[in-house]
């Protein structure tokens, strides 16, 4: 698994503060901005790991966060199809992962075999 | 001199139509927001409705970007990138002399919503975009600002020169709901008359 580190700290700080922040307003706010909030902290996420992203999974990356950042506000107009997109954006994340992980175990058999 | 009949109705048009093209804005260019245009912007919420006179809110102008910077690290509602903040603050101590009772006296919200409306719609007069902010963390901003104890932020309204992006919408989203839905007439559940002709 590559351990390379894909946020900077100046990043780390700024999405520490979005999330303690978050919790503090999802307190009084109605219960699916928490879930906006969450999404919106996995694209601020994904805009530092595409700054330092060095690992093949780019593209992937790129279209995700687009993705995330056209249906993160229908929240706000559409909520059907944003509680729509949330069921099925987890799976599109575990299939990333699996096929992140599957090229990983790829790279260190052959490393193995030279 | 009283106004005629037709230089009311133009200047009423004049009025929603700077109301009805008004949008939230949230992606903004670089430049700066003129000190002229700020200027406006603060004069109109001194003209919002205010509850018996008493103006309980403050201000405050935020310009320089590393400010801008934390406040929006601690705003999650802010997801717009502006050139200029304007603050709405409550002033506790001004609220004691006026014996307002913050949490309990409902006023103060409206009065708070009222300035706020008045200074989106003139920076849409303007040619700028807003954007208000209230999803934001009390304790962070107080602290990112040095706002003393006495002086609460309630509303972040963001501004900047509006930035050409087209807003993804799909088909049976949300839009402006007609009056008529709105609006009982004389009593609850009696609807509005219909419009003479229409």
């Amino acid at each position: 698994m590559a351990d390379k580190l894909v946020v900077s700290e100046d990043e780390a700080y700024d999405l520490l503060a979005h999330l303690i922040s978050s919790a503090e307003i999802c307190t009084f706010e109605p219960y699916h901005y928490g879930t906006f909030r969450l999404l919106d902290a996995a694209s601020r996420l994904m805009e530092s790991m595409l700054r330092h992203e060095s690992n093949g999974n780019r593209e992937w990356l790129q279209a995700f966060k687009k993705e995330v950042d056209e249906k993160k506000v229908w929240m706000m107009w559409d909520r059907d199809g944003y509680f729509r997109f949330l069921r099925e954006a987890g799976g599109k994340v575990g299939q990333a992962l699996k096929e992140r992980q599957a090229r990983s175990m790829a790279t260190a058999h052959s490393r193995n075999d030279r | 001199m009283t106004a005629t009949l037709e230089q009311t109705s133009s200047a009423a048009e004049t009025v929603l139509q700077t109301m009805r093209t008004r949008r939230v804005v949230r992606s903004f260019t670089d430049e700066p927001v003129s000190e002229a245009h700020l200027r406006m912007i603060l004069e109109s919420a001194r003209w919002a409705l205010s509850a018996g006179n008493r103006y309980i809110s403050k201000f405050l102008v935020v310009q320089d970007p590393n400010r801008i910077r934390l406040v929006k690290a601690v705003s999650p509602g802010m997801l717009a990138k502006p050139t200029a903040l304007i603050v709405i603050l409550t002033d506790l101590h001004k609220a004691a002399e006026q014996q307002v009772q913050i949490g309990r006296d409902t006023a103060t919200e409206v009065d708070i919503g009222t300035a706020a409306q008045n200074m989106s719609v003139m920076a849409h007069a303007l040619g700028l975009g807003s954007c208000p902010a209230t999803s934001f963390s009390r304790s962070g901003v107080a602290a990112t600002l040095d706002l003393p104890p006495t002086l609460i932020p309630e509303f972040i309204l963001q501004l900047g020169h509006p930035a050409p992006q087209p807003r993804v919408m799909r088909s049976g989203a949300v839009t402006k709901l007609p009056v008529e839905s709105l609006t009982y007439w004389e009593q609850v559940g009696r609807p509005m008359p219909r419009q003479a002709g229409g």
